[in-house]
């Protein structure tokens, strides 16, 4: 059996060793860190918030051509289909929700390092795209009616409920290969997006009425449950509430 | 050795100045004006104490209080003892001119020989600094100083402060800080229309866009429904367990009454509580009944309560010691001037930090998230729930104050 140094680290240094140059390292970081120190208490402004402008449902489409968003909504028409449960994606907002997060920040992926070079990775390293959500519904809308056309002589929003059913089931398990883009890459967007927009708060131009809420029993935007953590299985007759209220905090009559 | 040394040394200079009745009286005027708050209008920078600066706005315009160092030519360096007495108790200046009832003279008045004295003393053993202050930027014609010879005959009397003999050294000296140096009534007594003290002594008034508080006994809207204990709390640490000290108060808190004695602040306490110096017939009114709760402005705010109040301030309005003020029985809800109440809601609010209480917890602002008519029924709520019973509070007037805080 070979000998054993226990004071041996990773490397062949010894733990004295490693201990001493990690010391020098944090004397080096801390002398170059820029290091702020705050005393007394922090600084607070009349007014601060971190406010979210409510999403305007009743304006034109902000991204979306017409026949894209006309698309789209028969998209998530059928991935949310009305039923005893609920509306449909349609009627919950799902594509005004999906057409302004487009039009915003998220949809160049502006908080994303989107620099090359780009490699396809290992699935453990996710989405390797160099495309952007906005080229990526772009390229894969017009992928789909292109292929609809081709296939069924019209597009995507004129064909029957089962056609658009069967065409996305296709897209799911990629028995159709779309033009220009990869067809994983654009369903998965899709169907990610259009589940945010049924669930997120109301002010994002979705989840009408918070109608995925209602039906989930999900309170929404409350801040401490203190008083209700203890209590179990029982009904605590939560009425949801969005970011920007809900009907209840209007005067009646 | 080396350290006995040190304190031998730092012992020696201490026992001359404790042997010198000169130190003595400027330490105890160095105290008489944190009694007196001269810090809040005349200090703007810790780093230059009383080099003025902090601008007051009155009804009737803006004044800057002056430069109190002793620098001979921004400061009070020309000035003697008579001359600064003479502002103190009289309202005139150096050379005859006369003061503006900002600086409080009307209260100072009572302030006794000694006081006046010792204060000077501390005063003349300030750093000088030179800044010279423009005081007056009054517009014409509250500009021309004489006016105040006119506003001095009928809201002025130069008075020095008489014990009531009926009451105890403690109440007595209650009185003298809370009717002299300490100049409460300045915020907490309505200005008449010359902007002197009116009726309703301590019953309350708006003071630059906050309110300060009813400090009569009365148990609804005054302080009657608090212990000494709690009053003394207030004052020392900046707040209790009904809220904290913010706006102007915030000031005089940091810059003077967390400064105070204890005996100091106990004897405050017990002359507001006992109502001495008030007619018992000017606060004890009964207490108005709560709206009921099928107000429909009454049953939207308590919606609006549970979704977003209810959070810090529990749904039963108890508030949680020491950083969520109960809203339950407060009288600082019940008051009929909502100029804080709805200031709060908008914009939020960071009161004082004390040595005691460092934190200085925050309300956030919901002026974002709140239309001006949620504000109202959520107030109206409030102030009509939990032993709480006040005036509804209307969309206008939270239109009105929205307006006012962000023109700033």
């Amino acid at each position: 059996m070979k000998e054993k140094d226990d004071d041996a680290a990773p490397g062949g240094l010894t733990r004295r060793q490693l201990l001493g140059s990690s010391a020098a390292l944090l004397v080096g970081a801390s002398g170059a860190a820029k290091g702020l120190t705050f005393q007394g208490t922090p600084e607070w402004k009349p007014f601060d918030n971190v406010a979210v402008e409510p999403v305007d449902t009743d304006t034109a489409w902000q991204f979306f051509t017409d026949e894209e968003a006309a698309t789209v909504e028969a998209i998530v028409e059928r991935l949310i289909p009305a039923d005893d449960l609920s509306m449909s994606g349609k009627e919950a907002g799902c594509a005004v929700f999906i057409d302004r997060q487009l039009a915003g920040a998220y949809g160049g992926y502006e908080r994303l390092y989107m620099h090359g070079p780009f490699q396809d990775g290992t699935p453990e390293q996710g989405d390797q795209s160099a495309l952007t959500p906005k080229q990526r519904y772009r390229l894969g809308l017009g992928a789909l009616n292109d292929h609809c056309r081709n296939e069924h002589g019209a597009v995507f929003a004129e064909l029957s409920e089962e056609q658009r059913d069967q065409l996305l089931a296709q897209l799911e398990q990629e028995e159709i290969q779309l033009d220009d883009i990869d067809t994983q890459l654009f369903f998965e967007l899709v169907l990610t997006n259009t589940m945010e927009g049924f669930f997120a708060d109301p002010i994002y131009g979705g989840n009408r009425d918070m109608v995925s809420w209602k039906m989930l029993g999900f309170p929404g935007a409350r801040y401490d449950y203190r008083n209700y953590v203890e209590r179990h299985n029982e009904d605590l007759g939560f009425e949801p509430v969005s970011i920007g209220g809900r009907p209840d905090w209007q005067t009646q009559g | 050795m080396k350290t006995l040394m040190g304190v031998t040394l730092a012992l020696v200079p201490l026992a001359g100045w404790a042997a010198s009745t000169e130190y003595q009286d400027i330490e105890r005027g160095r105290y008489i004006s944190v009694l007196g708050d001269c810090a809040a209008c005349h200090t703007v920078n810790d780093d230059q104490p009383f080099a003025g600066g902090v601008p007051l706005e009155t009804p009737f315009g803006t004044l800057v209080a002056p430069n109190i160092t002793p620098d001979a030519t921004t400061g009070l360096g020309r000035w003697d003892y008579e001359d600064f007495k003479a502002a103190m108790t009289e309202g005139v200046g150096k050379g005859g001119y006369h003061l503006y009832p900002a600086m409080p003279y009307p209260s100072y008045t009572l302030m006794n020989e000694e006081d006046i004295h010792d204060l000077w003393s501390f005063l003349q053993t300030v750093t000088p600094v030179e800044n010279a202050i423009e005081a007056n930027q009054l517009p014409f014609p509250f500009s021309i100083r004489s006016v105040m010879m006119g506003w001095n005959w009928l809201n002025f009397d130069e008075r020095s402060f008489e014990p009531d003999p009926e009451q105890s050294d403690e109440i007595n000296r209650g009185a003298y800080l809370v009717e002299g140096l300490g100049h409460c009534g300045t915020c907490h007594t309505p200005r008449n229309f010359m902007g002197g003290a009116g009726g309703d002594k301590f019953a309350g008034a708006t003071i630059e866009g906050w309110y300060a508080p009813d400090i009569t006994p009365n148990a609804h809207v005054g302080i009657g429904g608090w212990s000494e204990d709690e009053l003394v709390e207030y004052l020392q640490t900046g707040g209790n367990r009904y809220g904290f000290a913010s706006g102007p108060m915030a000031d005089e808190v940091h810059h003077s009454s967390q400064h105070w004695t204890e005996d100091d602040l106990y004897a405050v306490a017990r002359y507001l509580l006992s109502g001495a110096g008030l007619e018992s017939s000017d606060w004890d009114h009964a207490p108005p009944e709560p709206l009921p709760e099928d107000n429909p402005q009454v049953t939207a705010g308590s919606h609006i309560y549970f979704d977003r109040c209810s959070g810090c301030h529990t749904p039963n309005g108890g508030g949680e010691e020491g950083i969520f003020p109960q809203l339950a029985s407060n009288p600082l809800v019940n008051g009929d001037n909502t100029t804080s109440l709805i200031r709060v809601v908008l914009a939020g609010s960071r009161p004082v930090a004390t040595d005691a209480k460092p934190t200085a917890p925050a309300m956030p602002s919901f002026a974002w998230n709140l239309n001006d008519e949620e504000i109202a029924s959520v107030l109206t709520f409030v102030r009509n729930s939990w032993g709480n019973a006040a005036p509804a509070v209307s969309a206008g007037e939270v239109a009105d104050m929205r307006e006012e805080l962000r023109g700033d």
